[in-house]
């Protein structure tokens, strides 16, 4: 339950943020819808980079770089 | 589900912070000194007992070294007390031996002082032997008496003009 | 059938108007107080024999302190000694929101998503501010890998970054999903217990197996808040 859980958070908040950053940007700068579009995708990728990190037991320090040398260490 | 329901986050928010400021400073102020004096007294005293355990240690090698260091000089006094005695018992025997051969050896000398005398008389008594002898040999052979002046002259010319 | 997510529902106790905002004193803030009390006595009275063999309830003290010490020392390092005081009291208040919320009628501060974004949130914020005071803008070097090519920044540094704006939001969402399910679960057993009757006993050995488990799931979920925030300090701190 712990892993489908995680997995399942890691996926809404990643692209959350992305989206609202998005969303943010977008106001901002008037470019609707574009830069949500980009950052929703972005924040899939994020999401998916995080799922990666849960998956593969790898800890939460900012950077895959980092987290898998410190993995490996 | 009421958790998203927004009424009440701005109440849940403050009495969150709230309990937990309040919280962070009880135990910064009160619990955590405590527990944290508590914990470094017993590994004081952990390190304290530890320290004085090393002390006694220290000690009790320095007593074996005392004790072996004590059986050590009194074995080589021993060693030393018995050739000491070796050696006098040996002077002792020595001292003795030398009295005793110094004595057998002047009783040698006084043997062979009294031999000379008596080879010396015998043979002194050897000329007055043979010319008795001489004498009475030629009266037996011959039936004549012999002065001993005879005799004695041929008795030195038998021994070689010895007289 | 009792809804299951209406032990959830948040009632005023006290109504209280701050400036126009609604603060009320409610029945999470009251459990947030109990939490308060309950900690601060557990720490407080267990040790006050200050004995040197320790009892049970000052052994255990010792342990959760020492627990929170070894945290900090193993995954941040020297420097995060005066970081201690903090980490203690939020491991305290999440694992006393989910230990009490274990306990039939209570409410479970911890299974609501405005505590624990409350929560993570400042430590998101409190980290970030530590990182940029140590290492000024050089923290943001974080969000590129070493050795990757040039090019690839445009791409991979806001990824990093959204990887990096997100973890206030897994880290609060998983606490919140975690308490939730379980509560709900063991509401939803309990209702059918209830309602089988004696033939409700085989499910009643269950519900006794998702109890150890949710209890399991309450001290881990608290352990894994602490142990994100101590490694989001370590990164704060240290920054490869």
């Amino acid at each position: 339950m712990g892993m489908g859980i995680r997995v399942g958070v890691e996926l809404i908040a990643g692209i959350a943020v992305g989206s609202l950053i998005g969303y943010g940007l977008d106001r901002w700068l008037g470019t609707k819808p574009w830069l949500l579009l980009v950052f929703f995708f972005l924040g899939a990728a994020a999401s998916v980079l995080n799922i990666y990190r849960a998956v593969h037991g790898l800890d939460d320090s900012v950077g895959l770089g980092q987290a898998q040398r410190r993995k490996r260490k | 589900m009421p958790q998203f329901d927004t009424t009440y986050f701005a109440s849940q928010l403050f009495w969150l912070y709230a309990s937990f400021i309040v919280l962070f400073i009880l135990l910064s102020v009160f619990a955590l000194p405590k527990i944290g004096g508590v914990l470094e007294e017993r590994q004081k005293r952990i390190a304290g007992d530890l320290d004085k355990a090393a002390q006694l240690k220290h000690e009790a090698e320095a007593a074996i070294a005392a004790y072996e260091k004590a059986l050590a000089e009194s074995r080589a006094q021993a060693h030393k007390i018995m050739q000491d005695n070796a050696k006098a018992i040996a002077e002792a025997a020595d001292a003795r031996n030398k009295a005793i051969g110094d004595k057998l050896a002047k009783q040698i000398k006084e043997g062979e002082g009294r031999i000379l005398a008596a080879k010396d008389e015998a043979l002194g008594h050897i000329r007055e032997i043979s010319t008795e002898l001489v004498r009475a040999s030629v009266e037996k052979l011959t039936g004549q008496s012999v002065d001993d002046a005879q005799a004695e002259a041929a008795v030195t010319a038998a021994l070689g003009g010895k007289a | 059938m009792a809804n299951p997510v209406e032990q959830f529902k948040i009632e005023p106790i006290v109504p209280l108007e701050i400036g126009g905002v609604n603060v009320s004193f409610t029945n999470s803030s009251l459990f947030m107080v109990v939490a308060v009390v309950l900690a601060t006595a557990f720490l407080t009275l267990s040790v006050k024999g200050r004995a040197l063999v320790p009892g049970r309830w000052q052994s255990m003290a010792e342990l959760m302190y020492e627990f929170v010490a070894n945290m900090i020392r193993d995954n941040v390092g020297t420097e995060g000694r005066k970081y201690f005081p903090f980490v203690f009291t939020l491991f305290m208040f999440v694992l006393f929101g989910n230990l009490l919320g274990m306990i039939p009628y209570t409410f479970t501060y911890t299974s609501h998503i405005a505590v624990t974004f409350g929560l993570a949130i400042v430590i998101f914020i409190g980290v970030t501010i530590i990182g940029f005071a140590r290492h000024g803008t050089h923290y943001l070097r974080m969000f590129f890998p070493h050795g990757a090519p040039l090019a690839t920044a445009i791409i991979l540094v806001p990824i990093e970054l959204i990887s990096y704006c997100s973890r206030p939001f897994s880290l609060a969402i998983r606490l919140f999903a975690n308490m939730t399910v379980g509560h709900i679960i063991l509401k939803v057993m309990a209702g059918f217990i209830i309602m089988l009757g004696i033939a409700g006993i085989a499910p009643m050995v269950f519900l006794g197996g998702v109890t150890v488990l949710e209890f399991g799931i309450a001290l881990l979920q608290a352990y894994v808040f602490t142990i994100l925030t101590c490694i989001y300090l370590h990164d704060a701190i240290h920054m490869h």
